[in-house]
């Protein structure tokens, strides 16, 4: 059709194992015409399940693509999609997909003043967005850039009847559609036909560490190549249960809701919103759960925090097992035999089955995670309640799905081997280069940035990392962030912070150190673990702030630095410690939507106590600055106390 | 630990609403069901006569009764009588020619007439005031049966139950008698469920709670309060059919007097008021704790353990029935079933202190 033929060419000598008509796309209708009965969608809706099948699933994604064609979607246009997870925002995505447009979801919380900004790099005209929230928002943008012209809501409520111009419910653009395919038979096969593997099937985001984000385009090719080559190491087996409850615009998402929900015939469920993801989570049951170390980590903590003032018998039964199953997983972890087969049998009946399905992983066999480094302990006390949890290291690069864990090399230091069809190696500098057909063909109109990031076929990650004897991945942190104290000390903070936040009771936590001769940690403590163990020890108080510069929970925190710096090497323990009065807070951008550090920010903002930190100084009249939830900013004089971690020096 | 609830969701509200949700639920009613059913097959004739049958019919009296008292809330104190009256119409009516599958209807709904007439005094008084009204029925209703010999045969007579069958199949054997009561008891336990989910149910209950508000909200308190004393008493009368038929075999104006009425009462209070578990457990307790305490302090006595004397030992028992009713009631007194309830939360949360913690 409209194609260029020299394009083509090009696309297809770049992969030359892609067959043309093998898309996400035609994925959907072949399950639609195998089993046009089975579940493909689920969504919680007041408290019951919705089921939407595979032939509603095509009817939608077909009636919409057609809906938007009437209204001027071209190919190559980039459709922006924003909300929580919701069918018809699915729907959508695969519906911009059929005309050849570009997809482009971005995470429901960004402010309207990025939104506007990536609008006018990427040229948006239409965006798609889940409630009136989002369409005020896009309304707001509108404002930065006119040229958004159509704005599309899902969810009536409050719009409905009385939309502003440029704007549309996605029903009547269904319903338009709806009726071009009647006036118009052949129309539905054509537009599923119409896209290649060589098109760009959604166009994710770099997460803008430093500096604005990176356009990603992924084709067809890409994350069916990625879906594939997980399919056959069983990474992923056909017809999973999956939760869809991570952010749309995070790549992880895209591949298992969309991809591998498309080649496995997957059936995705949407809880009914993010604060009942949990609940939804143990009503659905999957078989099949990802989740960031962080939500591992808030897992087990909410666990303990149930023990903790549970009745005497079942806590005396979680004090009796766990240790237990926990020793026995350290064992079988370094490769010694495991006995105690009474144990085990009463233990999971008692303890690991019973919290196995209080979380609701009960019939989860495949559980991952990925994005950082797991706390030994979480990951060890996942595995040892009976769940197998793997590591896996991605990137959105290379549709998340580069290394991971076999069920027989499971190890806490290491992520793992490549995938089949994915060639790895380390370069001098010690980085990480990945090679396969899941890896990206560039990045999205940015030329300079694509051919800093691929070199002869091979995708630089910008992670450090080393392979161990046994072909197993070491992930030591990104290449950039290697920095050192005055005296040469190299070390990476993240890689300290991580362990740091390894601790229940520290949610977040900056190293600082770089040029200096001392490394100091800002440390954000965990609300609702230090809140119970306040409670327990009888330290009151009222708010966060209030909390956070107790003295006695200076004392608890100087002990869990002391431990981390325990197992760190000489010359990078930490030396001395703030609790900050709040949060880091993607509003105040000290981190981004993914909770990544922005060092830049934090060295900016908090440079005073950073230099009263190194001074020695034990305490602080620090001016914080407030971001309002109308983006109006104003400050507040608190006086934070500056304490030394025990045993160090 | 024997609850788990991953997995249970439901695509409609329909099935949301079902009786039993959690799978150990189900498999624990199924469970007990087929325990039932099976009891002539492993229970011996003694105890499944004089135990087990009481037990399940009693338990379909209390139901009848806390319908009343437990879902409108209105107070009952002459429950026996209207037992009586099904025991004795059933009689005559089978004795007169009519078959016994219509004779129970008949029963019933001839009970539901009085007991609804008398309960019409509930549409002026409340509370204690109520009670006398049905007290007054108690007397009334055994004064007729005692002084009516066309009713009674006389004030000492013995009225024997005439072979029946029912569907064509006798009602003779012990366990064909067994069944017949179960599959009431269960008939009725199902209905009592099923009618708390009712507007009917939700009606009653708005009359219990405050009967002028719910007439506020558009509750008819007169047709509710007469339609639960009709039904009650339906239920009851048939279940007076049951017991004679099954049970007793051979009726006196005794088996339905005043002290009846107050230990049905003591069923549905200790059970749990407007609870189907509580009134199987408080049935099971008030009929059977007598006779199983009476029996561990005789033979406690027969060993020498007890050194009392032989005055004392035949009331220890019912000393140690009253203070285990206190001491339940103490405890918790929303009864049995409460008790019941809790224990399965406990479980239901294991190993948990609550729910979403």
């Amino acid at each position: 059709m409209q194609h260029d033929p020299a394009m083509m060419a090009q696309a297809r000598a770049l992969h030359p194992n892609w067959r043309d008509e093998d898309t996400i796309l035609a994925r959907l209708a072949q399950n639609a015409a195998e089993v046009p009965n089975q579940v493909a969608l689920r969504e919680r809706d007041h408290g019951i399940w919705q089921e939407y099948t595979w032939a509603d699933y095509l009817r939608a994604v077909v009636e919409f693509a057609a809906g938007l064609e009437a209204r001027g979607v071209k190919p190559g246009d980039v459709v922006m999609v924003i909300g929580d997870n919701r069918p018809n925002l699915y729907f959508a995505m695969l519906g911009a997909a059929c005309l050849r447009a570009i997809p482009s979801p971005a995470y429901a919380d960004a402010p309207t003043e990025e939104l506007a900004a990536q609008m006018e790099r990427e040229d948006i005209r239409v965006a798609v967005a889940e409630d009136q929230e989002q369409v005020d928002k896009m309304l707001e943008a509108r404002g930065r850039w006119q040229h958004l012209s159509l704005v599309i809501y899902d969810d009536p409520r409050g719009l409905a009847g009385r939309e502003p111009p440029g704007v549309a419910g996605f029903d009547a653009i269904r319903a338009e559609g709806a009726a071009r395919l009647k006036a118009e038979p052949g129309l539905a096969q054509a537009l599923i036909q119409r896209s290649t593997i060589h098109d760009i099937v959604v166009l994710m985001h770099s997460s803008g560490t430093t500096g604005a984000p990176k356009g990603i385009p992924l084709k067809h090719g890409h994350v069916l190549s990625g879906v594939r080559n997980a399919a056959a190491a069983g990474y992923f087996q056909a017809g999973e249960v999956h939760m869809a409850y991570l952010p749309m615009a995070w790549v992880g998402d895209f591949i298992f809701s969309v991809g591998a929900a498309m080649e496995l015939r997957f059936t995705v469920n949407i809880p009914e919103a993010s604060e009942t993801a949990l609940h939804d989570l143990r009503e659905m049951a999957p078989t099949l759960y990802f989740a960031s170390p962080r939500a591992w980590s808030a897992m087990l903590t909410r666990v303990q925090v149930g023990i903790a003032e549970t009745t005497g018998i079942k806590r005396r039964l979680y004090d009796y097992f766990m240790p237990r199953a926990m020793a026995a997983e350290r064992a079988r972890l370094d490769g010694k035999p495991v006995g105690g087969g009474l144990t085990r049998f009463l233990g999971e009946w008692l303890i690991y089955g019973p919290i196995r399905d209080q979380l609701g992983l009960a019939r989860v066999k495949r559980a991952y995670t990925a994005g950082e480094a797991i706390g030994e302990d979480v990951f060890l006390w996942f595995r040892a309640i009976g769940l197998n949890l793997r590591q896996f290291y991605g990137q959105t690069e290379n549709c998340a799905l580069a290394v991971a864990q076999k069920p027989e090399d499971i190890s806490l230091t290491t992520v793992g081997r490549p995938f089949p069809g994915v060639e790895m190696k380390i370069d001098e500098g010690g980085e990480i280069l990945l090679r396969g057909d899941n890896i990206f063909d560039g990045y999205f109109q940015n030329p300079k940035a694509s051919a800093e990031a691929l070199q002869d076929g091979w995708l630089h990650t910008g992670d450090a990392g080393q392979i161990e004897p046994d072909g197993q991945l070491v992930v030591l942190g990104r290449v950039s962030e290697v920095v050192e104290k005055r005296d040469g000390t190299r070390f990476i903070a993240t890689y300290i912070e991580n362990r740091l936040k390894f601790s229940p009771y520290i949610k977040d936590a900056a190293v600082i150190g770089q040029g200096r001769d001392m490394l100091v940690a800002i440390v954000c403590i965990d609300f609702q673990a230090v809140g119970q163990w306040a409670q327990e020890h009888g330290v009151p108080y009222t708010s966060y702030a209030e909390l956070s510069q107790a003295s006695r929970i200076y004392d608890l925190i100087s002990g869990e630095i002391a431990a981390v710096n325990a197992h760190l090497p000489h010359g990078l323990s930490i030396d001395r410690f703030v609790n900050l009065h709040k949060e880091f807070d993607p509003d105040d951008g000290e981190v981004t939507r993914t909770r990544k550090l922005k060092r830049n920010v934090i060295d900016d903002r908090y440079g005073p106590i950073i230099e009263a930190l190194n001074a020695g100084a034990g305490q602080i009249d620090f001016k914080a600055r407030i971001t309002y939830e109308n983006g109006q900013t104003g400050s507040l004089d608190r006086v934070l106390r500056l304490s030394d971690v025990k045993g160090a020096g | 630990m024997f609850y788990r609830l991953s997995g249970t969701y439901h695509t409609s509200y329909a099935a949301d609403r079902k009786l039993w949700k959690i799978p150990t639920d189900r498999w624990l009613v199924i469970a007990l069901l087929v325990l039932a059913l099976l009891a002539p097959l492993y229970v011996s004739p003694l105890y499944l006569g004089s135990y087990v049958l009481p037990w399940v019919i009693w338990s379909a009296a209390a139901l009848s009764l806390t319908l009343l008292m437990g879902l409108a809330g209105q107070l009952h104190f002459g429950f026996a009588a209207v037992m009586a009256i099904g025991a004795y119409a059933s009689i005559h009516l089978v004795r007169a020619g009519v078959p016994f599958e219509l004779s129970l209807l008949l029963s019933g709904l001839i009970s539901a007439v009085i007991g609804a007439v008398f309960g019409g005094a509930a549409l002026r008084v409340k509370g204690l005031y109520l009670v006398m009204a049905t007290l007054a029925m108690q007397y009334l209703v055994d004064w007729v049966v005692v002084n009516v010999p066309a009713i009674s045969g006389g004030a000492h007579a013995t009225l024997r139950t005439p072979a029946v069958s029912f569907l064509f199949l006798p009602v003779e054997s012990l366990a064909a008698r067994y069944w017949l009561a179960l599959a009431w008891a269960v008939l009725l336990t199902v209905f009592f469920m099923n009618v708390k989910r009712t507007s009917f149910g939700r009606a009653l209950v708005a009359i219990r709670d405050k009967d002028f508000a719910a007439a506020v909200i558009g509750v008819d308190p007169f047709k509710t309060k007469l339609m639960a004393f009709f039904t009650s008493s339906f239920m009851g009368g048939v279940t007076g059919a049951i017991l004679a038929f099954c049970f007793y075999r051979a009726v006196t104006p005794e088996q339905f007097g005043f002290n009846v009425s107050i230990q049905l009462v003591a069923m549905v209070l200790v059970g749990g008021l407007g609870s189907v578990i509580g009134s199987w457990l408080g049935a099971g307790f008030v009929l059977l704790a007598p006779i199983f305490l009476t029996n561990l302090v005789s033979s406690l006595a027969a060993s020498g353990w007890v050194p009392v004397s032989q005055n004392f030992l035949s009331h220890l028992p019912l000393m140690i029935y009253g203070a285990m009713i206190i001491g339940f009631l103490l405890l918790e007194p929303l009864g049995l079933a409460k008790i019941y309830d809790n224990i399965r939360k406990y479980f239901l949360v294991w190993p948990f202190r609550h729910a979403r913690s």
